[in-house]
C-alpha cells in the first residue's frame, strides 16, 4: 500500500509526537466514572433518509476508545469520560441501557418511544473490546421494535456480520464514522487519526453488504488550520463523502474546545479559535446541492469554546442551522445577517496559520 | 545568504532596513502589499513556488500556533530550502534556524503579544537563533499603539491585518488606545478615511483609518530609529498600555541583549524623563565604565559638584563660577541623575553631554540609591587626599553623607544655601587655599588617557600612552595626540567625547597590553568601508560605534564599527566598518 518515503517517515514521527502529547494531557485528568451509568442520554429530533424522527441518543460508557488510549485525536476529550481500567462487563453495559430506557420513558409522552436510537461510545461500538458480541446482540434485541439505529465506529471494525445483528432484526442501521475530513493529510497530521479515506470507502461497502448505511462525521476546523483552510477543507470533504455510495448523511461538527485535549492547550495559549458560525452556515449553504443529507450540531455554539460569531447574531445563526438540519433548505441562511459578516469575510481573506487566530 | 534584506541603521535592537524587492521597501514597515503566502503544508502538499523579485514569498510552511507542545513543534517543523528569490520562512523561536531566507515569521505571535515576559523570551530566543542580518516578522498583531515597542524589541516587518480586523469589529485605533466607534462624537484624526462626520463613519472606514494610523506610527518610529531616539519615544508611548511598559522593563532586565545592540556613541539628545531612564543601556554602561575602567590620575583634592542643565557642564554659568573658584587646584567631578558621576575628563563623552533630564530638585529614592551606588564604587576605586562636596543641601548632600558613612571618608562641605552664592563660592575658593595647581599639559594628558580607559578598558590610557612622549596640539576639546617623533596618534572627537586613532595610533593600540577590538578581513584593501561579506572574523565584544582595528592579508586599517561583533561575523550584507585610514601590506 504505502512505500517508504520521507513523507511517511515524517508522518510516523508526527503521529508519535501527537500521541505522546495527548497521553500526557489526558493523564492529568483524575476523574473516573460509574460503569453502571451511561455517560449521557438525551431526546432530540433527527433528519434521516426516511424523514424526521424523534431520537434517543445514548453515549455509552465503555472501556473507552482504543485509539485514545494510545494518545488519540487532538480534539477529543471524550476518552476522559470513560471508565477507569479498560473494559466494562456485559451486565454493567446492560444496566446503562436500562437507565437510558428509563430516561426515555420519563421524558416522552405516555406510550410514545423514539423511532431512532443512536448509540455512541466515544470510541467504536463495533469494537468487541469495547462492546462484546453478546452485549451487541442483546442491545439489538432490546431495540428490535424501533425503526432506525445508528452506532458509532471507526471504519476498521465495520463488518457486514456485526451489522447483521441489527439489519437481520429489521432495523434500518447506519454506522456513524468519525471521518473528520476527506483529506488524508489533514486527518493524519491535524486530527491524528490513523485511517485513510479509502478505509472509510471500504467501511461504506461493508455496511452496504449488510443492508446498512453510513453517516459520515466531519470536523469543522481541526487544530493547525486557519479559518479559510478549514472551510475549504470542509466543503470539499462534504462533496467527497456525499459522492461515496451508501454514505447518505454527513454530519458536520464544528470543533468545540474540550478539556484535556491538544486543542484546549492551543486555545488556552492563544493559538486556536473554534470556527465561525458563518463558516458553518457557508459550508451548509454552498454544499446544499449534494446528494446527501448534510446536518450540523454546533456543540457549544455561541460560546467561546464552541463555534461562534460576534455574540450578537450567534443565536439567530444557530437557529438557522438547526432549521437547515430538518429542512435542507439553504434559503434559511438568507434570513440572517450581521455586521460581523464583514469581519468573517476579512478573516477568510487574511487569516493564515502563522497569524491565527486573527480575531478571537 | 541574505540577498534581499539589508540593515542600514541601528538603534538598539531596532533597525532601519531595506527589503530589496523590485520596488524596495524601507523597514520597519507593513508588508501586506508585498507578501505572497505560498500556503500551509498542514492543509495540502505544495510545490515550491517560483517566487518573484516583486514580492516576499512566504515559503510553504507548517505553522505551529501558540500552545503547540515541544514534541509537536520538533516533529512537524519544516526544513526550508534556500531559494534564490526573496523568501520568508515560518518558524517558532525555539525551532528557528538559518534556512537562507531573508525574513522569518514567528507563527505563535498571537500567544505572546500582550504578555511582556513571554514576548521578550520569544523574541530574544528567535534573535539568537536567526542570522543577525535577516528580517523578523510578526503577522496579525500590530496596532498603532504597540508597533513602536515591537520595533524596539527588534521586529522589522508587520502587517495591517489586525488593525483592519479591529476596524471591522467596530474599534477605532489610535497610538494611545482604542475606542468603540459608537462612542466617538468626533474623529480624533485627520487621515483621509476620517475626513467625514463621525455620524457617517463606517466600520470599513475604521479599518482604513486603523491601517493609516499604523502606517503613520511606523513612519514616526522609522524617524526615531534614524535619529537614535526610539528609546526616548517608547518610554512615553509605552504608558498607553500596561503590558507595553512591562515589555521594555523586561528587556531592560535582559541587559546583555540590549547592550550588545546599543551604540556606544550618538550625537543625538538622550531624554531621561522617566523612572526607567536609569535602566537604559547608555546610562548603565556609562556608570559601569566610569567605575570599572576609568581611573583618576590627578593628585589633587576631589571637588564634587552638582550637574548643570547646560552641557557640557563646563560651559554652564554655574560651572564657570566653580572653575574660577577651583582654579585647577582640584579634580572636578559632577554628580547627576541619572548618569551618576561624571569626571571632568569625560564631560563630553556620550551620553554625559547628550542627556537632558527633568529637573524639579526632588530626587526619587531610586535616583538617590543609583547615584549613591555609583559614587560609592567610584570612591572605592579612586583615592583622593581630600574630598570637598560643593553641593546644594538636600538630595546631593544626603547621598554624599550616605556614601561617606559607608566608606568612612571625611568630606568637607562648602555650600551654604546654594552653590553659586557669593558665600559658597568664597568657601570653595578658600577651602582650596594652598593646594597646588595642575598644569594644562597634565590636564590634557589626563583627558586623553581617561578617554582611552573609558573606550578601551581599565588602564588602557597608560598602556597606550605611557611609553610615548605625548605632544598635544590644538585646544581642548579638539585635542590632537602626537608622539615625540612627530607622528599623530589620535584625535579627540568633541561631539562624542571619544578618541579616534590614526594608523600609527592603531598600531600603538594593537601592540599595547590594552584589549584590542579587531575585525579580520579577506585579502583586499578596503577604501571607505568594509562590507559585511568581506569580514572573516570579529571580536564578539565590538559594539556599534566602537573604534576597531581592521586587519587582513593585504591591509591594515582603523575605523569605526557600524554593527556589533556578532552581526559583523554573521551578516552577508551591509556596511560593517567605516574606514578612516588604511595602508596596504
Amino acid at each position: 500500500m504505502s512505500k517508504p518515503s520521507p513523507e511517511v517517515y515524517e508522518r510516523g514521527r508526527g503521529m508519535d509526537a501527537h500521541n505522546k502529547v495527548m497521553r500526557d494531557i489526558r493523564s492529568r485528568k483524575q476523574k473516573t466514572y460509574d460503569p453502571h451509568e451511561p455517560t449521557r442520554v438525551w431526546i432530540d429530533e433527527d433528519n434521516t433518509p426516511d424523514g424526521v424522527y424523534d431520537s434517543l441518543t445514548i453515549i455509552l460508557n465503555t472501556g473507552g476508545c482504543r485509539w485514545a488510549r494510545a494518545g488519540g485525536c487532538t480534539m477529543c476529550g471524550y476518552v476522559a469520560e470513560s471508565v477507569e481500567g479498560g473494559t466494562v462487563a456485559h451486565e454493567a453495559l446492560m444496566d446503562q441501557i436500562r437507565v437510558c430506557l428509563d430516561h426515555e420513558a420519563e421524558e416522552m409522552d405516555d406510550g410514545e418511544q423514539a423511532g431512532l436510537i443512536k448509540i455512541y461510545t466515544s470510541g467504536s461500538f463495533l469494537d468487541e473490546r469495547e462492546v462484546p458480541a453478546e452485549t451487541r446482540d442483546a442491545i439489538a434485541e432490546t431495540f428490535a421494535d424501533r425503526d432506525r439505529m445508528v452506532v458509532e465506529s471507526l471504519p476498521d471494525f465495520v463488518t457486514r456480520e456485526k451489522l447483521a445483528d441489527f439489519t437481520d432484526r429489521g432495523l434500518e442501521t447506519d454506522v456513524a464514522i468519525g471521518l473528520e475530513t476527506a483529506t488524508d493529510r489533514v486527518r493524519h497530521d491535524c486530527v491524528n487519526k490513523y485511517f485513510d479515506f479509502a478505509d472509510f470507502e471500504d467501511a461504506c461497502e461493508e455496511a452496504a453488504a449488510a443492508g446498512g448505511g453510513v453517516k459520515a462525521y466531519l470536523l469543522m476546523k481541526p487544530p493547525f488550520l486557519s479559518e479559510p483552510e478549514a472551510l475549504d477543507d470542509m466543503k470539499s470533504s462534504i462533496r467527497r463523502c456525499a459522492a461515496v455510495d451508501n454514505c447518505h448523511t454527513v454530519s458536520m461538527n464544528p470543533t468545540n474546545v474540550q478539556r484535556y485535549t491538544m486543542v484546549d492547550e492551543l486555545f488556552f495559549n492563544g493559538g486556536y479559535r473554534p470556527p465561525w458560525l458563518w463558516s458553518v452556515a457557508d459550508a451548509l449553504r454552498e454544499t446544499a446541492d449534494v446528494d446527501a443529507i448534510v446536518v450540523s450540531d454546533p456543540v457549544g455554539g455561541g460560546q467561546e469554546r464552541g463555534a461562534h460569531n460576534c455574540g450578537d447574531c450567534d443565536e439567530l445563526v444557530f437557529k438557522a442551522v438547526k432549521d437547515f438540519n430538518l429542512r435542507q433548505d439553504p434559503s434559511v441562511f438568507d434570513q440572517v445577517s450581521c455586521d460581523c459578516e464583514a469581519t468573517w469575510e476579512f478573516v477568510l481573506d487574511n487569516e493564515t496559520s502563522y497569524n491565527m487566530p486573527l480575531v478571537k | 545568504m541574505t540577498d534581499y534584506f539589508e540593515v542600514h541603521a541601528r538603534d538598539g535592537a531596532a533597525r532601519i532596513g531595506e527589503l530589496r524587492l523590485s520596488d524596495s521597501v524601507t523597514t520597519p514597515a507593513v508588508v501586506d502589499d508585498v507578501l505572497a503566502d505560498a500556503g500551509s503544508l498542514w492543509a495540502t502538499e505544495r510545490e515550491l513556488p517560483d517566487g518573484s523579485d516583486d514580492v516576499l514569498t512566504v515559503l510553504p510552511h507548517r505553522s505551529l500556533p501558540a500552545g503547540s507542545a515541544d514534541e509537536v513543534r520538533e516533529s512537524f517543523a519544516v526544513d526550508y530550502p534556500d531559494m534564490d528569490f526573496p523568501s520568508a520562512a515560518v518558524v517558532t523561536a525555539d525551532t528557528a534556524d538559518d534556512y537562507g531566507a531573508d525574513a522569518y515569521v514567528l507563527s505563535d505571535a498571537q500567544g505572546f503579544v500582550g504578555h511582556a515576559r513571554a514576548f521578550r523570551d520569544n523574541v530574544i530566543e528567535a534573535k539568537e537563533n536567526l542570522p543577525a542580518d535577516t528580517a523578523l516578522m510578526l503577522s496579525g498583531v500590530a496596532t498603532p499603539r504597540n508597533v513602536s515597542l515591537l520595533v524596539y524589541a527588534g521586529v522589522d516587518l508587520v502587517d495591517e491585518t489586525l488593525a483592519r480586523a479591529r476596524g471591522l469589529e467596530g474599534f477605532y485605533l489610535t497610538s494611545d488606545g482604542e475606542y468603540f466607534l459608537e462612542d466617538l462624537d468626533e474623529l480624533p484624526c485627520a487621515c483621509e478615511a476620517c475626513r467625514k462626520p463621525a455620524s457617517e463613519f463606517t466600520r470599513a472606514d475604521a479599518a482604513d483609518h486603523n491601517a493609516n494610523a499604523l502606517r503613520a506610527e511606523l513612519a514616526r518610529v522609522r524617524r526615531r530609529v534614524r535619529d537614535g531616539r526610539l528609546r526616548d519615544y517608547v518610554e512615553g508611548q509605552a504608558r498607553h498600555d500596561q503590558w507595553l511598559t512591562a515589555l521594555f522593563r523586561r528587556f531592560d532586565q535582559q541587559y546583555s541583549f540590549m547592550e550588545e545592540r546599543v551604540p556606544v556613541i550618538r550625537d543625538s539628545e538622550l531624554t531621561a524623563a522617566s523612572e526607567e531612564s536609569i535602566d537604559r543601556v547608555e546610562i548603565q554602561r556609562f556608570a559601569d565604565r566610569v567605575t570599572k575602567r576609568y581611573r583618576n590620575r590627578f593628585d589633587n583634592p576631589l571637588v564634587l559638584l552638582p550637574c548643570s542643565a547646560k552641557k557640557p557642564y563646563s560651559e554652564s554659568q554655574s560651572h564657570r563660577q566653580f572653575q574660577e573658584a577651583v582654579q585647577y587646584r582640584a579634580h572636578m567631578v559632577s554628580m547627576t541623575s541619572p548618569i551618576g558621576v561624571v569626571p571632568q575628563e569625560l564631560e563630553l563623552t556620550y551620553p554625559a553631554q547628550h542627556y537632558d533630564s527633568v529637573v524639579t530638585g526632588d530626587w526619587s529614592e531610586d535616583e538617590k540609591s543609583f547615584v549613591a551606588e555609583v559614587l560609592r564604587r567610584y570612591l572605592e576605586r579612586n583615592d583622593y587626599p581630600r574630598i570637598i562636596a560643593h553641593l546644594p543641601p538636600g538630595a546631593y548632600t544626603e547621598i554624599v553623607e550616605r556614601v561617606a558613612d559607608d566608606l568612612d571618608l571625611d568630606v568637607e562641605f562648602t555650600v551654604s544655601e546654594h552653590p553659586t552664592t557669593t558665600e559658597s563660592i568664597g568657601n570653595l575658593m578658600r577651602t582650596l587655599d594652598g593646594e597646588p595647581k595642575f598644569t594644562r599639559e597634565e590636564r590634557e594628558h589626563n583627558v586623553v588617557k581617561a578617554l582611552a580607559d573609558y573606550q578601551l578598558g581599565p588602564d588602557a590610557g597608560d598602556a597606550l600612552f605611557s611609553d610615548v612622549e605625548l605632544e598635544m596640539t590644538s585646544r581642548y576639546p579638539k585635542l590632537q595626540v602626537w608622539n615625540d617623533a612627530g607622528v599623530q596618534l589620535a584625535t579627540m572627537v568633541p561631539q562624542y567625547g571619544v578618541l579616534s586613532f590614526t594608523l600609527e595610533g592603531a598600531k600603538v593600540w594593537r601592540d599595547s597590553d590594552a584589549p584590542t577590538k579587531t575585525v579580520e578581513i579577506d585579502g583586499f584593501v578596503p577604501h571607505g568601508s568594509v562590507l559585511a561579506p568581506g569580514v572573516v572574523d570579529a571580536d564578539a565584544d565590538i559594539r556599534p560605534g566602537d573604534e576597531v582595528v581592521v586587519e587582513g592579508p593585504k591591509a591594515f586599517a582603523i575605523g569605526r564599527a557600524e554593527m556589533g561583533g556578532r552581526e559583523l561575523i554573521e551578516s552577508t550584507r551591509g556596511i560593517g566598518v567605516e574606514i578612516r585610514h588604511v595602508e596596504e601590506r
